[in-house]
């Protein structure tokens, strides 16, 4: 097959769609299971973005990894995951041969390890395109190059060893190896947190480029709430293994009806606006629950700075408004939960209770 | 690349003199008196002081230490006392009868090892091929070699007479190479090859096991699996960066699998170096034990240099300087 009879066939493929459902997933431990996730769901319409944001541990990359099949051994493992109708969920390595960068590719978040240090680049691109495709070494080799060129990166050095590489360069090699096959799917695992703040943004930009290019799908896995305002459709917020909020970027971020949502908000800058006063930047006070025996009711209880009584009990039920949905039992009260959440004060006295 | 040769060669050629000289002045220590087996033969003492001036041995020790140098870099062994012919025409065929077990033994012993060291590695944790793997290779590794060199004699020659037990067979009328390419070697060949064989593969197969073990956890293996590349290949990247300690170990060891070679050549009076060696030391024949001395030192050292160069080969992180 020629390089262009293989970009043409590659070109062809439609954007994916994936369904999650009821995923958990619990690791096993020396000290005992831990739930690191615990049923989450959201859905990613074809040709879309969806941004999936939270702290750090709050299992983002543990969804990544069970969608991808690359969970350890011995993991507990519960749920739907559908990607365009086909349960891709704890499937063996076998089974997910085929679906695996041909539908549904990884872009990992620690890019700076990710290579093999033994081989070419090149050799690593080439060897993913020849699993899934039965074309020659020059063929893959043309298209590698063409990867390359797309994340301004120069095809002569593809024949180079992942230790001569920068950071940044590394971060664009392993992008260029996800869009090798154009999967339906990408999975974006914090693409960029290892970068410096100019390359971050360089990054991403070029992520958005090629998306808007390709239209693929993706999840985009990040901290960072401004980039998934930029980048995002569909916003899923996740707190301690379970979503707490998630809807469209707009409302969740514009109107959040979740306190965790509403003070991870206040942990970014805002975009700034002309004339307005700069806002100040405030954290959420205190510390993620321990998930290997997470507290009865909401697990923001204990960082909540309008948690009553109710909450400390009873896991909070899931109220949809529209298509956005929030985990709390006071979402009728969202309002004005917003306009106290905007005020340092609210947080500082969690703090000094805490 | 090239300076880094020319240092690596310099130092490896201080060491074997290094070696030389301590075992030149080690031997001269030695409390029994060369000469005596010479004089056991009846020799007169005219003859006697006339063979001790061939062989170099009149003079201080020191003159007889020049000598010696002066002689060595001529390519000049000197002679044995026990055959009473030039060092280097005893030697030379015991050189190549040990490199038939040695060189396919070594290196079947580590692919072998390494082979299913990495199978070992990749099954799963705590699974039967893991654990019997582990069991066997630390058995085996424990057992002394002269041991297996028994068993495998008892059991495949003297019970079953699949093998001969006993040196390298009968040239007949097929001299030189020929006689290496004889079924008659090949016969009397396989139990000595298969016990250095033996002697060697559990240490390889545990470190490619650790090796593969280690590496299976790597950011960059979970990135080949998500590649959907076939499970060979996964264990292949593993396999493939788990050589780099097994290379940096192998090469040196050879100097430690030089004396479990010497006692596979003893049980199974396989006619190499290793077993002359020996003889040379307990017959007080110095110049036979000095050059075979120094052969395992000129080859040690070559072993190191040739590790170095290969794992450059292998790990593109590596660079000369
Ligand atoms: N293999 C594992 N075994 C046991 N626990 C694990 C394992 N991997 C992750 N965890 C735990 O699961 C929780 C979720 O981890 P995960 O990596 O999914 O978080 P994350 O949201 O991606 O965080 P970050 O933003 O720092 O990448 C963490 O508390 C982590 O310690
Ligand atoms: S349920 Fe209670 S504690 Fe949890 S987020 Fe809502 S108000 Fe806060
Ligand atoms: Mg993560």
């Amino acid at each position: 097959m020629s390089l262009a009879e293989l970009n043409a066939r590659l070109a062809a493929k439609p954007a994916a769609e994936l369904r999650v459902d009821g995923l958990s997933v619990t690791y096993n431990t020396a000290r005992g299971p831990f739930h690191a996730v615990e049923d989450v769901g959201f859905t990613v319409p074809a040709g879309t973005n969806l941004g999936l944001v939270g702290e750090s541990g709050c299992g983002k990359s543990t969804v990544v990894k069970a969608l991808m099949g690359l969970l350890p051994e011995g993991t507990g493992l519960t749920g739907r995951a559908l990607l365009d109708g086909d349960d891709i969920l704890g499937l063996t390595d076998d089974a997910l041969r085929d679906v695996r960068w041909n539908r549904i590719a990884l872009i990992t978040q620690s890019a700076m390890n990710s290579l093999d240090p033994v081989y070419s680049i090149g050799d690593q691109i080439v060897e993913a395109i020849r699993a899934h495709e039965p074309v020659g070494r020059a063929t893959a080799w043309a298209r590698a190059e063409e990867m390359f060129a797309l994340v301004g990166l120069p095809a002569a050095r593809l024949t180079e060893f992942p230790h001569m590489f920068s950071g940044g360069m590394r971060q664009r090699a392993v992008i260029a190896m996800a869009l090798a096959l154009n999967a339906g799917m990408l999975l974006a695992d914090e693409p960029t947190t290892a970068l410096d703040p100019i390359m971050q943004s360089q990054i991403m930009a070029r992520i958005r480029g090629i998306h808007a290019h390709m239209r693929r799908s993706m999840v985009l896995v990040t901290h960072d709430i401004a980039v998934v305002a930029e980048t995002c459709e569909t916003t899923v917020v996740m707190y301690a293994g379970k979503v707490v909020e998630s809807g469209p970027t707009g409302q969740v971020l514009g109107r959040p009806l979740h306190p965790y949502t509403m003070g991870l908000q206040n942990a970014f800058p805002r975009l700034p606006v002309r004339g307005a006063p700069r806002q100040p930047l405030i954290s959420i006070p205190g510390v993620v629950p321990n998930l290997a025996s997470p507290p009865p009711g909401c697990r923001f209880a204990g960082r909540c700075p309008f948690a009553a009584d109710l909450c400390r009990t009873t896991p909070p039920p899931v109220a949809a408004a529209g298509p956005q949905q929030a985990a709390c039992h006071f979402t009728d009260r969202a309002e004005e939960f917003r306009a106290a959440a905007a005020l340092p004060e609210t947080w500082r006295k969690m703090r000094a209770a805490a | 690349m090239r300076a880094y040769i020319l240092r690596r060669l310099a130092q490896s050629v201080l060491v074997v003199w290094a070696v030389t000289t301590i075992m030149f002045f080690m031997f001269r220590v030695m409390p029994a008196d060369p000469t005596a087996i010479l004089l056991e033969r009846g020799l007169t003492d005219e003859a006697r002081q006339a063979l001790l001036e061939r062989w170099g041995l009149t003079g201080s020790l020191w003159d007889q230490y020049i000598a010696y140098l002066g002689n060595l870099l001529q390519g000049d062994f000197g002679a044995s006392f026990f055959y009473r012919k030039p060092v280097w025409e005893v030697l030379f065929p015991l050189i190549v009868n040990t490199l038939w077990i040695a060189v396919p033994g070594l290196l079947l012993g580590a692919a072998i090892g390494a082979a299913i060291g990495t199978a070992v590695g990749w099954a799963r944790r705590g699974g039967k091929l893991e654990r019997s793997g582990i069991f066997l290779a630390t058995v085996i590794r424990g057992v002394p070699n002269f041991v297996i060199g028994i068993a495998l004699l008892t059991v495949f020659s003297s019970t079953l007479g699949w093998f001969p037990g006993f040196g390298m067979g009968d040239p007949g009328e097929t001299t030189g190479f020929a006689r290496y390419l004889t079924l008659d070697f090949l016969h009397h060949l396989t139990l000595p090859l298969v016990a250095v064989i033996i002697y060697f593969l559990p240490e390889n197969l545990l470190l490619m096991r650790s090796g593969v073990v280690e590496n299976r956890t790597e950011d960059y293996i979970e990135l080949v699996r998500a590649k959907g590349v076939p499970q060979r290949r996964v264990a292949w990247h593993a396999a493939r960066n788990s050589m780099l300690p097994l290379i940096t170990w192998l090469f040196p060891a050879l100097a430690e699998t030089i004396a479990g070679i010497v006692v596979i050549e003893i049980v199974f009076s396989w006619p190499g170096v290793g077993r002359e060696l020996v003889l040379a030391v307990t017959r007080q024949d110095y110049p036979l034990a000095q050059a075979a001395f120094f052969l395992l030192a000129v080859m040690i050292v070559l072993a190191n240099l040739a590790a170095d160069l290969v794992y450059g080969k292998l790990d593109p992180r590596v660079v000369y300087k």
